[in-house]
């Protein structure tokens, strides 16, 4: 299992290094933004312009800019400058980042509770009023945009524009280490917005796997040993149908942790996603590369989670 | 994405299409209108904290050298610094702030001196020290240095004797520029300079004061460091920054900027700034439509780095009673469709003022909200803006019939086709390439230009792009060839029509990228005309000359105008919101209040 991980992990090494090349490349060679002639003001001279595109070393061909950037990245952790933050990127990453794990972490524990339990009993109680009232509500929620459904839910739920005033508005979101209890209540109508379609997902998957599960001979054996229903549910049931959500879980999590654009917008929670999405706009091109980089690290690494947790869920696999 | 043109004020915010059907769309002639008292302080309440909501990402930079774009003067540079001259909410000339009275001049107009007003303290770690002329001074000088990023320097301080022609790496010695002693300031300049003498561009931040003894530090390397560790002039300071290092509890890039009071700051000393609130703190990365109704069902809040509301929020604010909360005003910009004059036919005045003629002005206008977002434009220089009138005013001028009808008219346009060489009145060439941003409204725009353009046959190679792609690698680079630029605009850098003219039409402006003269316009005669405008020292004089450069540039439609953008404004019914003509009509928020 150690060599297996460790090779694994150097694998990540190698994938993150050709994301970071494509994204490079793809902002150098397509039409984008000029940094030099954005930062020169609006009515730059040649040599205003020359002298900043020589100062960010835009004058070099991109190989050797994309060596530069590597070089630093890789000795000193340098993710460069964000010229249309004047900030280093670094800084402003891990600066965003603590916003998105607070919301990734709470909204994944919802919509896994929900969806596991939710998914589960439709299941079992096929058929049932229960089954099928949840079974419509998740269609609902799948089908519903989360930047409309966080819209809805500041309009009804928020304390300062809410007809039902209950839960803190957007911009009230604090960091943990500030108040942790402004920090939960702050983060509680989020969690529930951007877990609701995913719940309703796992809820929906969760339910036709243990259907399909629950007809297979080795269930009908567990029973005839005289397992208790409960037993055979989760010891034999759950415990094989739940593989595909980890699988999906894992993914998810780690496209989340990149960065929830549409919720951390809509109850401006200044996240990454958010960071993400006003550097596309601007053009800023190493901000781009240092989102895109740390998005495709939490997935691989996600990916990586969700490979060597299925060594313990499922027996048959097997690592070697 | 925030205000980062300058040049294109509105642009970068306005999010929404604002259709205000409610307001008289099809209206041709509707005057921009001011929902509310935009200057009166009349009940001005000392004290009270506001909160300011920003959806684009705030101000650019910390560093007085750098800052040049809306949202960085209202959020900055009025609150927290003071320079050689300044704005009032009622000013439309420069008021002395740190100069006791206006410049003295002599040498024919090519000397200024300035006589530095006593008794302005910095805020700490240098709350000891008064500012002195030689303050200034390296002010400006650092303003030519390329780590500290000034965008205007070398558009407006060119001709200062010794002036840099191109950025330096450390902060130069401009020997046109002395201190005599602390409280004397001399320019030199090699001409007259209408902005320096009328003094418009010394109320531009490069003349913030800075300690030479304590900035040099931050502003060696590559990027100056100086906004990080700045000491304030203004009524307020960013908070914790008394320490000498601006903390994350008072700035956070893009979330959060909270001011104080600066306890150096004396009142009897500014001239210009009331400062009523006691804190203002202005929180970034809003989602538009949530905090337009955070600000209206509120309490004091006011709106930030965004031009408008979403569309249908601004329709009900205006037709209820929130209507009291909303102020709008002319911005002092426009916005054009650029014709690239060295791209054939478009070489044609014929085929141009075809064009003109066929634009529904009305329509492209209902693209971005209707009557409440502006004014049909009929020439280049905006309302309130010296040469307006002149330049025929409101109406425009009669003899530009292309612009009479403000929702086109097709058989006009028709006429000046076949004097433009297409017997039938319709194009039959190749499309022509237009470029245009792909975020709404602007989007909206272009695709309206583009069908208002088939009426008479002409095709377009249509593409949407980004909008600082569109600029930086399309519309503003010739190279590019660029035909049409249908979503660009312009705004004032102050009250002086110069600064609406020269970068749009100066033949010499013409760059291989950052090129503002789009149309690319190099017409030796208007660029000598241009030349001697800017020497003009009379203020009444270099109006009427602007005005008719306005005139005999509007009669050749190297652009067509369609739109004087107005700034909407709007806070919390507890606020008195005051607005600031000098910068677009964004808040002034050291003259605005709480009720």
């Amino acid at each position: 299992m150690a060599k297996y991980i460790i090779r694994r992990l150097l694998w990540v090494i190698v994938l993150l290094f050709f994301v970071s090349l494509i994204t490079f490349v793809i902002f150098y060679l397509l039409p984008s933004a000029d940094p030099a002639t954005l930062r020169a003001g609006r009515q730059p001279n040649p040599a205003v312009v020359a002298q900043i595109r020589h100062n960010l070393g835009l004058d070099k061909p991109w190989y050797t800019q994309y060596f530069n950037y590597m070089k630093a990245l890789v000795l000193h952790f340098n993710f460069g400058y964000s010229y249309t933050n004047n900030v280093n990127v670094r800084t402003l990453i891990f600066d965003r980042l603590p916003a998105t794990i607070s919301l990734t972490v709470g909204a994944a524990i919802l919509f896994l509770v929900l969806g596991i339990g939710v998914g589960t009993i439709s299941a079992v109680r096929r058929r049932s009023k229960f089954d099928r009232a949840a079974m419509g509500t998740a269609l609902v929620a799948i089908s519903a945009p989360v930047y409309w459904l966080g819209l809805l839910a500041l309009f009804v739920f928020a304390k300062d524009i809410g007809k039902v005033p209950i839960f803190p508005g957007a911009s009230s979101y604090v960091p943990i280490s500030q108040s942790p209890t402004q920090w939960f209540t702050s983060l509680l109508l989020p969690w529930i917005v951007l877990a609701a379609s995913f719940a309703a997902i796992y809820a929906r998957l969760l339910r036709a796997n243990l259907i399909e599960v629950m007809s297979e001979d080795y269930i009908r054996t567990a029973r005839a040993k005289g397992l208790s229903e409960r037993r055979v549910i989760y010891h034999h049931g759950i415990r094989s149908a739940i593989t595909p959500i980890v699988t999906a879980a894992g993914l998810d999590i780690g496209v989340l942790l990149g960065g929830a654009i549409l919720t951390e917008t809509v109850f401006n929670i200044p996240g990454i996603g958010r960071l993400a999405y006003d550097s596309i706009l601007a053009g800023d091109l190493p901000m781009i590369q240092g989102t895109v980089l740390l998005g495709a690290f939490f997935i691989v690494i996600m990916n990586l989670v969700v490979d060597v947790a299925y060594a313990f869920i499922d027996p048959r696999v097997r690592y070697s | 994405m925030r205000k980062y043109l300058r040049s294109l004020p509105l642009l970068a915010t306005a999010v929404a299409s604002i259709v205000i059907a409610g307001c008289g769309g099809s209206s041709s002639s509707s005057s921009s209108s001011s929902s509310s008292s935009s200057t009166s302080s009349a009940a001005a309440k000392n004290g009270g904290a506001v909160t300011v909501l920003d959806v684009a990402g705030g101000v650019d930079s910390l560093d007085p050298g750098y800052w040049y774009y809306q949202t960085d003067y209202t959020e900055l540079y009025q609150p927290t610094q003071r320079a050689l001259y300044g704005f009032t909410p009622q000013a439309t000339s420069p008021v002395p702030d740190l100069a006791t009275s206006q410049p003295i001049l002599s040498n024919g107009g090519k000397t200024l001196t300035f006589h530095i007003r006593p008794g302005v303290h910095y805020s700490a770690p240098l709350a000891s020290r008064t500012v002195a002329a030689a303050d200034i001074k390296y002010a400006m000088e650092r303003c030519f240095a390329a780590n500290v990023g000034n965008g205007y320097a070398f558009t407006y301080f060119n001709n200062i004797v010794g002036a840099p022609t191109k950025p330096t790496t450390t902060v130069p010695t401009v020997s046109g520029i002395t201190a005599p002693n602390a409280s004397t300031l001399v320019i030199k300049t090699t001409v007259p300079v209408g902005v320096l003498t009328v003094p418009n561009a010394l109320a531009l931040p490069c003349t913030v004061p800075i300690p030479q003894d304590y900035a040099a530090n931050f502003d060696k390397g590559a990027q100056s460091t100086y906004g990080m560790h700045q000491v304030f002039t203004g009524p307020y300071m960013i908070s914790g920054a008394g320490t000498g290092t601006v903390p994350s509890s008072g700035y956070q890039t893009g979330k959060l900027l909270a001011l104080v009071r600066n306890p150096s700051w004396v009142k009897s000393t500014d001239p210009i700034r009331p400062a009523h609130f006691d804190t203002i703190t202005f929180k970034g990365g809003n989602d538009i439509t949530v905090a337009s109704q955070q600000i209206l069902s509120g309490q004091s809040m006011m709106s930030g780095d965004f031009a408008a509301p979403p569309a249908a929020v601004l329709k009900q604010g205006l037709t209820t009673s929130q209507k009291s909360q909303f102020q709008i005003a002319p911005s002092g910009g426009n916005r054009y469709i650029a014709l690239n004059t060295t791209v054939k036919p478009l070489d044609n005045v014929n085929f141009r003022r075809a064009i003109a003629a066929v634009i529904n002005r009305n329509a492209l206008r209902l693209t971005r909200g209707g009557p409440a977002i502006g004014t049909v434009a009929t020439h280049f220089i905006p309302p309130q803006m010296p040469g307006f009138e002149q330049a025929g005013g409101t109406a425009g001028n009669p003899a530009d019939d292309f612009y009479a009808n403000p929702n086109g008219n097709l058989a006009l346009a028709e006429s000046y086709m076949k004097k433009a060489g297409y017997p039938s009145g319709q194009y039959t060439g190749a499309p022509l390439l237009t470029i245009a941003d792909n975020s709404q409204p602007a989007s909206n725009t272009a695709q309206a230009v583009q069908s208002q353009l088939g009426q008479i046959g002409i095709k377009l190679t249509f593409r949407e792009v980004p909008h600082a792609t569109m600029l930086t690698k399309y519309c503003e680079v010739p190279k590019a060839a660029v035909a049409i630029c249908p979503t660009v605009g312009w705004g004032k850098d102050f009250f002086d029509s110069q600064s609406m003219i020269t970068p749009v039409f100066y033949g010499p402006n013409i760059v291989p990228s950052g090129n503002t003269n789009m149309a690319q316009v190099n017409v030796p005669a208007l660029n000598t005309q241009m030349q001697a405008a800017e020497q003009l020292t009379d203020p009444s004089a270099r109006a009427s000359a602007w005005a008719n450069l306005d005139k005999e540039i509007t009669s050749q439609v190297y652009v067509v105008t369609w739109l004087w953008d107005n700034e909407v404004g709007f806070h919390s019914t507890n606020v008195n919101g005051v607005q600031w003509p000098f910068n677009g009509n964004d808040w002034d928020l050291t003259a605005s209040s709480l009720k």
